[in-house]
């Protein structure tokens, strides 16, 4: 577990110097609660070699800076706070192997007023550090034990699963979309099985200026499938479109695959209204929350398991 | 107090505490303005004797005013201030004393809010200037027109904090136009006045209470001062409330909501940033004579007169068989302390009472019943009794889960109300059904030319069987092409703003635990750190009700948290708060920029010192967060919500500052160390001799002011290093004014009396003091048969009715319809033939036939002839115009004739 290993490193750390122990608790701020005060001890005991002129039991400047610095950190994980970027960088550099659970997600001024220009660069933090990690996943967290957790700056989102605010940000291009599917199957007929799906379906997203975004995988690469299934050959297709799932289809070759795919995702069309969802489903062997689009009929199959997720800081789809 | 929705609930509730003021304007005559003789008795019928004003409340409205265009520069701004002083000492017409206090370093229990407020406004003038910059470019590229953007620098409104230079050079200012007011206006000759600039600590509001509560505890103080307190703030009332004085009024601008502002680019009135296109700016009337002149009405102000609201109160709070002897005026005081419960500047308020929702009628409530258990009031001179508190607490308690989920569903009720309101309005634009065929309806003018109607019935089929088509359509969905209503409904879909996400759900059951994880991020089980939080609102209750009847107990206290514990968390709380750090000091002017500013601000601060607030090395840069995050706790819209910004670590940022103190300038160490108060009187008043010889024999400390000759007024007076002297001109600071040849006025340092340490300031009536005459209309008033209840309007309880004596007559006739002067007084239309000559035709005799007292509004009678007399300007001013046009016929007949010479 995340939280006992970090307990672990501070008080295998504190065993060594117990002189450390009373003096560092009494660095503790009033209102700080015992996980926001767990996370800074182990920001500022981690740090303390590099400020070798902070001596204990003694107030000096270098304390104060390197105070200072864990409640930067602190700041930002805690309470969404954003610094200047050299601070940011200097900040998640010494926060390397902290791992902090359950982290809260929190709307900063500009993203509520409307301003985009966080996304990019927390889109490159996101890279380089881990943002949440819960309970659970403990192979990757263990492999990323030598990286900062910290918080992603702007968008919102940790490292499983769509930010919460996904599908009212997605919904109205949905209703775009919907609306020109509609007028494309008028103009083709009408629905039915002798159309080019995927053209129509390419057409209607392009005109909508998004892109469509296919994924292959052969067939017999998939986990979970039912046991039962006899054939082994021929390729299986995901659709996307702006990360959300739309289809999936099979067929012998990636070509019909994908056509059974497109032909799935306007089904969904083919109801009153389509909405963007945060669903759960299989990938990998693994629960994920995934944006999908849905119609308004219930269904119970649930859905074939994900082929990508873009959700995850290190798998991007490839887009074809 | 941050609670705009008090005020409103306060005077919809007990309305009879409005008073709307009557100003007297000053007249122009001849291009020359002739000011108001102030020395005049009030035109409102009352007399006051000390005027307040918390200058903030002016300042902000005069540097950057929302209605009108601001202030070109600082020159302006100031000249603006004079005015507004000018207008409010016109009303108001203080006898004694005018008291202005500007905001200082205030306790650091307020600091957090500055903090947000700061922040905040730093955003938002950033983000203004973008928008504005790109609507510019954009209307260029149009090829529109726009008010060359004057270069004056952005005026950042966060100037206006103690420690700033703009600060300092206010003081300055102020000073002279005390010193000129009292040498040239006759109003002002006998008044004593105070100016507590920002050097000063303590907020305004709190410096002005400090000094009537000093002035009160001492003997010679009069019991029957008639106080005026001009601010907006709502917190007024309280403190107002808090001093027991029986009579005091609060003076503030009338609250007009959804006013227009001018557009922030091209200045016209009509339309925001985003919509200016612009366009050539519309003359404004038919010669451009009304450009400057803001077509909306000017602001006008209120009193809010507090012996009638003590009276509401009274009503509502007096109770029968208590096992204690009732005393009114302790129960004002519990429900002051009650109020805080709702939303203070210190304190967020509870999660479960919204002033919106009758949070105050419910607490008055829970009091009246819990009182009878409780054996005595919550609160005693400014000290509470927890154990009591918390019986009132428990009980709100108590109701917290039926509140919440009644909240919810008046929300979704709401939202459901508005929807269909909204779908009602869009129904109503366009006709339901629209005939087609031959039948559709043709522009005029068109080319179509009409074409006579053929085969009527099988078009009607033809469209009744559309209609149907278009029904069964919308059934079975749109899968078969989207019909037009299909559509519409989906544009609806993605018009409705997204709702912001509340992970909170305090209607549904778990609804603590889920708070305080999401609030604190703490868990359920963390019974420890929700006891903290407790006892932190518990020491924040305590230290509110203090400074609002004691003053600031401690300069330290704050509280250390973003959202309050909830009104069941309360047990125990009788052992949580015993006293708090004496001895404690107030920040230094600078050190409090230093708290309270972004990064963005840093241009107020000396160079080294701004540098701690952006270096990555600093050891407190994590004071400066560049964006933080908002919550909207439930709110619609970013400035309603909490800004989460990290707390200030007093000891950082003491030690932080220790090394870059000694780069400060002279000028700026000045700036930084704390003032005075200053005294201001005039020639003629009895205590300017006494000053004179106090600078003449130079004591070396304090001296006592004798009581005697300043209404009871007393504080010790201290020489001023650079003091205003008669006789001695006074520069003006600002270019626009004149510097003062002739100066009259003198001023000293003054400094409120002092009291021992422990000193309880009494929370009662003074002895000797006349409670004011009711104006409420008695609850039995019915049953006494005392004939019909004459409410009273303004202030004097036996207001002259209006009555019109022959020269009123003469003036109105003259104006009036000369042709006719027989006619009804009022009407254009002839009257029936048989009322000539009848008993009702207005005889100029005299004032007692009832019709003409009918028919006019009950003004005061001053006012009505003073309204009569600038009719009568009006019109002499026309004849002169007639007398001009005049002497252009000669001439234009000279021509005429010149004209027809050459023809011939």
């Amino acid at each position: 577990m995340a939280e006992r290993r970090g307990e672990d490193v501070v008080s295998e750390f504190l065993k060594q110097n117990p002189h450390l122990a009373q003096w560092v608790e009494s660095l503790r701020g009033q209102c700080e609660t015992n996980k926001q005060w767990r996370g800074r001890k182990e920001f500022i005991l981690r740090n303390l070699e590099s400020f070798p002129t902070v001596l204990p039991d003694v107030s000096s400047p270098s304390l104060d800076r390197l105070l200072s610095l864990s409640m930067v950190w602190a700041n930002h994980v805690f309470l969404g706070c954003i610094y200047p970027q050299s601070v940011m960088n200097k900040v998640n550099e010494m926060a390397e192997g902290i791992v902090v659970d359950e982290i809260q997600v929190r709307k900063t001024r500009d993203e509520i007023m409307g301003k985009g220009k966080r996304t990019a660069t927390s889109d490159k933090e996101m890279d380089n550090s881990i943002k949440k990690l819960k309970a659970g996943n403990t192979e990757v967290e263990s492999k990323a034990g030598g990286r900062a957790a910290v918080r992603s700056g702007g968008s919102g989102t940790f490292k499983c699963g769509p930010p919460p605010q996904a599908p009212t940000e997605h919904q109205p291009f949905f209703n775009r979309l919907y609306k020109a599917v509609a007028w494309k199957l008028v103009s083709a007929g009408g629905f039915g099985p002798n159309l080019d799906h995927f053209e129509i379906l390419r057409a209607c997203i392009e005109s909508s200026k998004a892109s469509l975004s296919c994924v292959f995988v052969p067939l017999k690469d998939i986990p979970d499938l039912p046991a039962g299934r006899a054939q082994k050959e021929g390729q299986v297709c995901e659709l996307r479109c702006q990360t959300v799932y739309m289809g999936t289809g099979y067929g012998r070759d990636e070509d019909s695959a994908r056509a059974m795919a497109s032909k799935e995702a306007l089904k969904i069309f083919q109801s009153r209204k389509v909405t963007v969802k945060i669903c759960r489903r299989r990938f990998r062997g693994k629960d994920v929350e995934d944006l999908v689009l849905v119609d308004d009929q219930l269904r119970n199959s649930g859905f074939p398991p994900a082929l990508a997720y873009p959700f995850q800081a290190d798998q991007q789809p490839s887009p074809s | 107090m941050g609670v705009p929705a008090f005020f409103r609930w306060l005077s919809r509730k007990y309305a009879s505490i409005i008073v709307h003021c009557v100003e007297e304007k000053s007249k122009e005559c001849n291009g020359v303005r002739i000011p108001v003789d102030t020395s005049k008795p009030n035109p409102n019928e009352v007399e006051f004797d000390n005027l307040y004003l918390d200058m903030n409340g002016i300042i902000h409205p005069c540097t950057h005013p929302e209605d009108k265009p601001a202030p070109k520069n600082e020159d302006e701004m100031m000249v603006a201030i004079f005015e507004y002083i000018d207008r409010l000492f016109n009303i108001v017409r203080p006898r004694r004393v005018l008291y202005m206090a500007i905001d200082g370093v205030a306790p650091r229990a307020k600091m957090n809010q500055q903090r947000s407020r700061r922040f905040r406004a730093s955003k938002e003038g950033v983000e203004l200037q973008e928008e504005k910059k790109k609507v510019r470019e954009e209307i260029y590229q149009r090829g529109g027109y726009l008010p060359p953007d004057e270069i004056k620098e952005r005026f950042d409104s966060n100037c206006i904090t103690p420690g700033t230079e703009f600060m300092d050079n206010l003081a300055k200012c102020l000073r002279y136009y005390i010193a000129e007011r009292l040498s040239n206006d006759p109003g002002w000759r006998n008044l004593t006045v105070v100016l507590s600039d920002a050097s000063v600590p303590g907020e305004g509001e709190h410096k002005i209470m400090d000094f009537i509560r000093r002035q009160r505890a001492q003997p010679n103080h009069d019991p029957n001062t008639h106080h005026c307190l001009c601010g907006a703030d709502a917190d007024l009332i309280m403190l107002g409330l808090a001093t027991h004085e029986p009579n005091f009024t609060i003076i503030r601008e009338e609250f007009k909501p959804n006013k227009p502002r001018p557009c922030a680019l091209c200045g016209q009135m009509g339309h925001e940033i985003k919509d200016c296109q612009g366009l050539a700016r519309e003359k404004q009337g038919e010669h451009d004579q009304f450009a400057d002149s803001v077509p909306v009405s000017e602001q006008e102000f209120i009193f809010i007169r507090l012996s009638v609201l003590r009276e509401y109160l009274e009503r509502e709070l007096t109770m029968a068989s208590l096992p204690f002897p009732f005393n009114f005026e302790r129960s004002v005081d519990d429900w002051v302390f009650m109020c805080f419960f709702v939303g203070n500047d210190f304190l967020p308020h509870l999660p479960s009472l919204e002033i919106r929702e009758g949070a105050i009628d419910r607490l008055v409530a829970i009091y009246k019943d819990v009182v009878h258990k409780t054996g005595g009031y919550l609160t005693e001179n400014g000290f509470v009794h927890l154990e009591r508190v918390e019986m009132i607490m428990q009980a709100v308690g108590v109701a917290e889960d039926n509140i919440f989920k009644k909240r919810k569903e008046d929300d979704e009720a709401f939202k459901r109300r508005m929807k269909e309101k909204k779908k009602r309005l869009k129904a109503e634009q366009r006709p339901a059904f629209l005939p087609t065929g031959q039948f559709a309806p043709q522009a005029l003018g068109g080319r179509a030319i009409p074409q006579p109607i053929q085969n009527a019935r099988h078009t009607a089929f033809d469209m009744r069987m559309q209609g149907m088509d278009q029904r069964s359509r919308l059934c079975a969905g749109p899968s078969d092409g989207p019909g037009t209503r299909g559509e519409k409904r989906k544009a609806e879909d993605s018009d409705s703003e997204p709702e912001p996400e509340d992970n909170v759900r305090l209607w549904e059951d778990g609804w603590k635990q889920r708070y305080y994880k999401t609030k604190f991020d703490v868990d359920a089980s963390d019974e420890t750190f929700r006891r903290k939080v407790v006892k932190s609102y518990v020491e924040g209750l305590c230290w509110v009700l203090r400074y609002y009847y004691q003053g600031c107990a401690s300069w330290k206290w704050y509280f250390p948290f973003h959202y309050a514990p909830f009104a069941s968390d309360f047990k125990d709380i009788k052992g949580m708060f015993m006293e708090f750090e004496t001895g404690t000091k107030p920040f230094k002017p600078l050190e409090q920029l230093m708290g309270v500013f972004p990064a963005a601000s840093g241009n107020f601060l000396p160079t080294t010192w701004r540098a701690l607030m952006t270096n990555p090395d600093s050891s407190i840069i994590d004071f400066y967060p560049e964006d933080f995050a908002i919550d909207l706790n439930g709110k619609k819209y970013a400035w309603q919500g909490v800004a989460l910004l990290p707390f200030v670590d007093e000891r950082r940022l003491r030690a932080a500052l220790e090394e870059v103190y000694p780069d400060l300038t002279p000028e700026e160490r000045k700036r930084n160390s704390l003032g005075s108060d200053m005294l201001f009187v005039g020639k003629s008043h009895p205590l300017c001799d006494f000053v004179r010889e106090l600078y003449l024999t130079k004591p070396s400390e304090g001296t006592e002011m004798p009581p005697e000759l300043c209404h009871g007024i007393q504080g010790a007076l201290n020489l001023d290093e650079e003091p205003i002297l008669p006789d001695n001109p006074v520069v003006s600071p600002v270019p626009l004014l004149r510097d003062i040849a002739q100066n009259r006025a003198i001023g000293i340092k003054f400094k409120d009396p002092q009291y021992e340490e422990g000193f309880v300031f009494k929370a009662v009536i003074l002895p000797g003091a006349k409670i004011p005459s009711k104006v409420l209309k008695p609850s039995d008033w019915e049953k006494s048969n005392r004939g019909p209840w004459k409410p009273q309007l303004g202030f004097n309880p036996n207001r002259q009715q209006v009555h019109l004596d022959q020269s009123a007559f003469r003036a109105l006739s003259h104006n009036m319809n000369r042709d006719r002067p027989r006619d009804g007084l009022y009407s254009n239309a002839p009257p029936p033939g048989n009322y000539h000559g009848g008993p009702y035709r207005p005889s100029h005799g005299g004032p007692s036939h009832g019709p003409i007292n009918a028919h006019v509004p009950h003004f005061p009678s001053k006012f009505l002839s003073s309204h009569l007399k600038e009719l009568n300007t009006q019109v002499l001013t026309a004849q002169e115009g007639c007398a001009q046009t005049g002497t252009w016929i000669p001439i234009g007949l000279f021509l005429c004739i010149l004209f027809f010479c050459v023809l011939s």
